[in-house]
């Protein structure tokens, strides 16, 4: 875009030349500049220079208006139709920068007003004027200069001048720069009256030209085209786009019937001016487009013009010509397109309105168009190079000779020819031409211009992610630099596209880069790269047999076609060069490489690298599990893809176990003296009758290898040894995990597997575990029942060698909570509250009868905490034996798993022998012993009325109240609930504190504690022990403090401590009760007898109580009494109610039931039933008094 | 006339390329087909942006080349045909009943139960089938 004249690449301004007064002209000129659209000034000091700007003008108007445009430019040249042009160069320049639309002349106000001399030198300068401008159209103002806005006018001279200037009235103006704001109002006057003549000026003069295209004044279509592209300017000078856009329109659409028809100029020459000038107004028509946002109209216009051009190539000798022709029109669009699409952003409108031209995504991104620039740049410097080959003329040309320079019509050439003092230009033949553009042509160097274009085309598809169009454009620009010999840079884009083909598997595109690479690596003199790149070709799956088109031919790259015939002559040849005879080195030259004697090569293969179809290494150990010191086989399958068979001298299987490594060498082989460093002396040699890898075909090999050491044994490579200096390594791979190779996969191929036996195919793995050597050393838990919560569990452990002496033993223990929760497991963190851990470990003891302190303290480890112990085993020979015993102590009835495993060394004097473990594991159940439970028994036959039975508080439901004062019973049970017997030492009931011993009197009932209540409990059985409760404090808490329980195992030795658990008694809630009522009634009743039956209401309160009774019949007595009333009890007195009856049944009777009601508290109560019935005998018993007491 | 066709996998590997032209030029091709993709890609995931309905399989004009036109069909399994065509004036319906008559011979060729999902498309009778297509392309 830039080789085009700025005036063809920006939108034309009007031009405006200002006369006089030129102090005025800065600010004028600013003003003009700041308009939109914009205005450009000449400026002139005084109205003489007027000649100077139109005499250039004129000169040229002369020459052109003495001849026809067509006819004559030349007067030496005798053919008129030779001569002339579409275009000139210089007039669009001109009409820019030369010929104003407007002049104003400015006129000091006492010019006009003032003296009559001056006057009439204003009148006769202004008729100089009027003259020299008349012949041009050109627009006149008139700018009289005020020095002060009072100064006065005289309006007879104004007319007068008007008159003179023949103008309108508004187009003499008055400027005044004195007051600023008066210069503004005159600057924009000034600018207005300008803009407007501006637009009238361009407006006629593209009306006359149009006139003349419409009339058709000429047949010509050389002079059509230039007047449409007149109009077209002067539309744009007024801004007028659409009209420019038609007018460029009819004058490229005019030029293209010119091909063919035109006869002016010898054929080359006409056709590049046609192209020259279709070039220009596509470029204006393109801009036109492009700056009004129509991107679709735009693409289908470049579309349209690269069809109607593409074909006409002209000479074919000389095609070279349109190629760099077609080249810079993509080149140009592409670069119009960058910078609009700059401004506009998104392509998002750009749907595919056009139904009849369906354009693509691409044709709207830049790269596309670079692209195919550099493309036909390319095909224009293969066409030059073709015809710089083929004629010996072309060859010799070069350009001082000749002084051929661009004439004045845009699109042809002449010569300059110096005709003593003056030069003349003379047109030139077609031949001279040719030789001038060739000359031309051999200065540049067209590889840059391909590689500069191709790279931004490269970017911008890498932005654009089209990774595809991008890796062909690094392709191309690799083809560039490496035709230019660059190797460095093309090796860098060649292998951007490799990788991308190498992806996707494309394997001819890969095929043709890899033969670049391998060049260019050649030329760096890189034989690993070559040596790599030559290899991957080689195990490329190409299948094609047909060795289509000779090598020389120019589409393929110097890896020739991809062809089996190419793979396997390229085998050969890295073969050859890397597995030569040392004595063969020297003579090695025509390779292009120099291999040092010592420089062994070594090519490492991983799992992501593209050589790993050249040796794919399979390792399938036969077992998961093997055990130390045994032979265990181990499968190595070997594929290759190269296309012919490789002996291999020897392989080398690495393990990560490095004494495991062995070597499988090939007996038909020399044995090389410096085998390897890897493997050991020593270890293990196997030998092969022969060792080829065969195309396709997997190589099987089992051996028997042993590990010593326990834990994982990885195979992790497999070096293989071609010749004295070539060595492949390859990652070992399991057959279970291997990954198909990227570009195989694809084929349609047979596919083997790599072990015999399928399911070592699908599952085996490279990797296997060695075992521990078999513990023979016995740990035994021994188990006594289940534990229970609060007593010192102990289980003893017991280490037993059946075989092996145990050194440095650890016994680790472990609790593990089997339900999950409570229960921490050592490696979390531990709070260190006991609370927290309802099983903890309590200790060990470690079997030295902890007489022997000393021994446990220097040395052996001893750990314990919560959940967690460890312990030291002393030193055992073979048949001893060593025993500690756990003490676990449960504070929660909790299972627990008990974990105990004892590392250990067989041998004392091995430093790195591996430990031997021995695990075991126990569930223990540990549970509650002894349940107890309490109950409390208020006083036979008298009933409290206890306001808080009857209206419980909401907080203490399950509470139960005592009365205040009063001697109540506890009954405290326990019960054993394990499966074994037990033995209660003893059981009280003890205060938690100062407060409870004195507001409670609690008493052991029969006697205090000769009995110390020891007891045998049989598994469910039951002990119960009674208390009397005497409270002596009114409070709705009571704390009775808790039961001390102790007991222990029964039938274990009884020096075992006994264990204590503590039960906590409920608190009761004491209140003095304001009335008693208590029954008074016989033990017993004898049949038809009758007794006294007496109920005696006791006020203890101070107030006088309202007791209301209800007392109702019972079918086994006759009653004599009231049965219902109030009564009136006074304060602190009882009053009895007095009832006789008579029993009627035998046996146990229900007494007649009484109800009290107390008014002042709304309280109904009753007592008990078992407190209200009688035993009525049939007749007196036969027993005496004192048992009958004591029944009561 | 028809320069080359192409069955393109999922991976965007290839499963069948073949040119039918007699100058050595199957390289170019190649890179053609390959560049085509991201064409496709680019119309797959910017469906809006290019108008065109995912509806449909036929992706029509994917891009013109210097001297070739591309065109492109996606099936239902993500498999990309492509064809190369050196035809400047190229009806769409003549490039759909192609792809059509394409498509069924693809159909076929992957349902001989021999053929290997995924892998290169390697049946003579296949490449018999595309050449009788690709001969009587535009004849109607």
């Amino acid at each position: 875009m830039e080789e085009y004249p700025e005036e063809l690449r920006t939108p034309p301004v009007s031009l405006v030349a200002l006369f006089g007064y030129s102090e005025l002209h800065t600010s004028i000129t600013k003003h003009l500049h700041s308009q939109q659209p914009p205005v450009n000034a000449l400026a002139f000091p005084d109205l003489s220079h007027i000649s100077l700007l139109l005499a250039h003008d004129d000169q040229i108007n002369r020459t052109s208006s003495v001849r026809d445009p067509l006819s004559v430019s030349d007067s030496s040249s005798p053919i008129p139709s030779r001569c002339g042009g579409i275009l000139k160069r210089d007039w669009l320049l001109k009409h820019r920068t030369k010929v104003p639309a407007i002049v104003a002349a400015f006129f000091p106000s006492h010019h006009i007003f003032g003296d009559p001399t001056q006057w009439l030198q204003v009148c006769s300068d202004l008729d100089n004027l009027k003259s020299a401008i008349r012949p041009k159209n050109i627009k006149l103002v008139v700018i009289v200069v005020q020095s002060s806005p009072q100064e006065e006018i005289s309006e007879d001279r104004l007319v007068a001048l008007r008159k003179r200037a023949e103008l309108d009235s508004k187009y003499v103006l008055f400027f005044n720069s004195s007051i600023e704001s008066e210069l503004t109002l005159s600057l924009s006057r000034i600018a207005s009256a300008f803009a407007e003549l501006a637009l009238a000026y361009y407006r006629e003069e593209g009306k006359r030209i149009k006139s003349r295209v419409e009339k058709r004044s000429s047949n010509s279509l050389d002079l059509n085209v230039r007047y449409c592209f007149k109009v077209a300017v002067y539309a744009e000078f007024r801004r007028d786009w659409g009209e420019a856009l038609k007018f460029y329109e009819d004058a490229y659409h005019s030029l293209h019937e010119m091909i063919g028809t035109s006869t002016r100029l010898p054929a080359i020459q006409r056709l590049v001016e046609i192209k020259t000038i279709a070039e220009q107004l596509h470029f204006k028509i393109s801009t036109l487009l492009l700056h009004g946002g129509k991107f679709i109209e735009a693409v289908t216009w470049f579309r349209q013009h690269k069809a109607s051009y593409e074909k006409v190539v002209g000479s074919t000798e000389f095609i070279f010509l349109h190629w760099e022709w077609m080249s810079r029109q993509f080149l140009v669009f592409a670069e119009l397109l960058e910078t609009s699409s700059a401004t506009v952003q998104s392509f998002s409108s750009l749907n595919q309105g056009t139904a009849e031209i369906s354009l693509t995504e691409f044709e709207f991104y830049p790269a596309y168009y670079y692209q195919l620039a550099a493309h036909y740049l390319k095909d224009k410097k293969s066409a030059l190079e073709l015809l710089l080959s083929m004629s010996e003329t072309a060859r010799e040309i070069d350009s001082s000779s000749e002084s051929i320079t661009p004439s004045v019509y845009i699109g042809q050439f002449a010569q300059l020819l110096e005709k003593g003092e003056a030069f003349t230009l003379h047109s030139i033949t077609d031949e001279e031409y040719t030789r001038y553009t060739i000359s031309e042509a051999k200065r540049f160097q067209d590889s840059f211009e391909i590689i500069a274009w191709l790279k931004r085309s490269y970017e911008s598809f890498t932005n654009l992610k089209a990774q595809r169009m991008a890796a062909l454009c690094a392709f191309e620009v690799a083809r560039e630099y490496y035709g230019l010999a660059d190797p460095n840079n093309a090796k860098l884009f060649f292998d951007i596209a490799a990788n991308l083909y190498r992806q996707e598997g494309w394997v001819t595109l890969l095929w043709e880069v890899l033969g670049y690479l391998r060049e260019c690596s050649r030329n760096l003199g890189a034989l690993k790269d070559f040596v790599e790149l030559s290899l991957e070709m080689v195990a490329l799956p190409v299948t094609s047999h047909e060795d289509s088109g000779n090598l020389e031919n120019k589409s393929y790259g110097p890896g020739g076609p991809a062809t089996i015939l190419g793979r396997e002559s390229i085998h050969r040849e890295v073969f050859t060069l890397v597995c030569r005879k040392a004595e063969l080195i020297s003579s090695t030259e025509e390779s292009g490489f120099k291999i040092a004697h010592d420089s062994p090569l070594n090519l490492e293969i991983d799992l992501v690298s593209p050589l790993r179809p050249v040796l794919l290494a399979s390792v399938a150990f036969h077992e998961q599990m093997i055990k130390p010191h045994a032979l265990c086989s181990i499968t190595l399958s070997l594929l290759s893809h190269l296309p012919l068979p490789v002996e291999i001298d020897y392989l080398e299987v690495q393990f990560n176990q490095s004494t495991c490594n062995f070597v499988i060498r090939n007996s038909q082989r020399p044995l090389w003296a410096s085998a390897s460093n890897t493997v050991q002396s020593g270890s293990q040699v196997e030998n092969e009758p022969s060792l080829v890898l065969v195309p396709n075909n997997w190589l099987r090999l089992t051996y028997a290898i042993k590990s010593e050491q326990s834990g994982k044994l990885e195979c992790l490579s497999v070096l293989a040894k071609f010749g004295p200096l070539f060595t492949i390594c390859s990652r070992a791979e399991s057959p279970a995990a291997m990954e198909d190779l990227p570009v195989w996969k694809h084929e349609n191929r047979v596919e083997s597997l790599s072990t015999k036996d399928p399911v070592l195919a699908v599952f085996g793995q490279k990797a296997t575990q060695v075992e521990e050597p078999e513990p023979q050393v016995d740990v035994s838990l021994g188990t006594s029942g289940p534990a229970l919560v609060g007593e010192n569990f102990t289980m003893p452990v017991t280490v037993t060698s059946k075989g092996h002496a145990v050194y440095s033993g650890e016994l680790k223990i472990n609790l593990v909570d089997v339900g999950g929760g409570g229960l921490f497991s050592p490696r979390e963190a531990e709070p260190f509250s006991l609370e927290s851990h309802h099983v903890e470990i309590c200790g060990i003891d470690d079997g030295a009868e902890g007489t022997d302190e000393s021994e446990s303290e220097t040395g052996n480890i001893k750990k314990i905490q919560q959940s967690f112990g460890l312990v030291s085993v002393p030193d055992l020979k073979e048949g001893e034996s060593w025993s500690c015993k756990l003490e676990i102590k449960w504070h929660r009835p909790k299972p627990v798993m008990l974990f105990v495993s004892l590392g250990y060394l067989p041998h004392c004097s091995e430093a790195n022998a591996q430990k031997v473990h021995i695990h075991k594991s126990l569930q223990i159940e540990g549970k509650m012993p002894l349940l107890v439970s309490n109950r409390f028994m208020l006083p036979y036959r008298r009933d409290h009325l206890l306001l808080n039975r009857i209206k419980p508080a909401p907080d203490s439901e399950d509470m139960s109240s005592l009365p205040l004062n009063e001697k109540s019973l506890l009954v405290v049970s326990a019960k054993n609930c394990t499966e074994i017997a037990l033995k209660l030492v003893s059981m009280c009931v003890e205060f938690d504190d100062e407060q409870g011993e004195a507001s409670c009197l609690i008493q052991q009932v029969g006697g205090c504690g000769d009995t110390p209540g020891s007891a045998n409990l049989a598994p469910g059985e039951e002990f119960k022990k009674v208390f009397t409760v005497i409270p002596t404090m009114k409070t709705p808490k009571l704390g009775l403090g808790s039961v001390h329980l102790k007991w222990r195992r029964q039938g274990g030795n009884t020096t075992e401590a006994c264990v204590s658990t503590k039960h906590k008694l409920p608190e009761v809630n004491v209140e003095a009760s304001p009335l008693v009522m208590s029954l008074n009634c016989p033990p017993y009743a004898i049949l038809g007898e009758p007794f006294t039956y007496a109920v005696n209401i006791c006020n203890q309160t101070q107030l006088l109580q309202e007791a209301k009774f209800a007392l109702a019949d019972a079918q086994s007595f006759v009653l004599s009494g009231s049965h219902s009333n109030t009564v009136s009890v006074l304060p602190k007195s009882e009053h009895v109610l007095s009832y006789k009856l008579v029993p009627l049944t035998c046996g146990q009777q229900q007494l007649p039931k009484i109800t009290l009601t107390s008014v002042r508290y709304s309280a109904e109560f009753q007592p008990s039933v078992v407190a209200s019935s009688v035993f009525v005998f049939p007749s007196a018993p036969q027993a005496d008094k004192a048992n009958c007491a004591t029944k009561q | 006339m028809i320069v080359c066709v192409a069955v393109v996998g999922h991976q965007n590997n290839p499963l069948y390329i073949q040119s039918f032209t007699d100058a050595d030029d199957a390289l170019k091709l190649h890179h053609i087909v390959h560049c085509s993709l991201d064409v496709i890609e680019e119309r797959v995931n910017n469906p809006k942006k290019s108008g065109t309905t995912l509806n449909e399989a036929f992706l029509g004009l994917l891009y013109p080349t210097v001297y070739y036109k591309v065109y492109g069909y996606l099936t239902n399994t993500k498999v990309k045909f492509i064809l190369v065509t050196t035809d400047l004036d190229v009806r769409d319906t003549d490039v759909r009943t192609f792809f059509r008559k394409f498509h069924a011979a693809y159909v076929d060729a992957v349902s001989n139960p021999f053929h290997v999902p995924g892998k290169k498309i390697t049946s003579r009778t296949f490449a018999q089938t595309v050449s009788n297509i690709v001969g009587s392309y535009g004849l109607n």
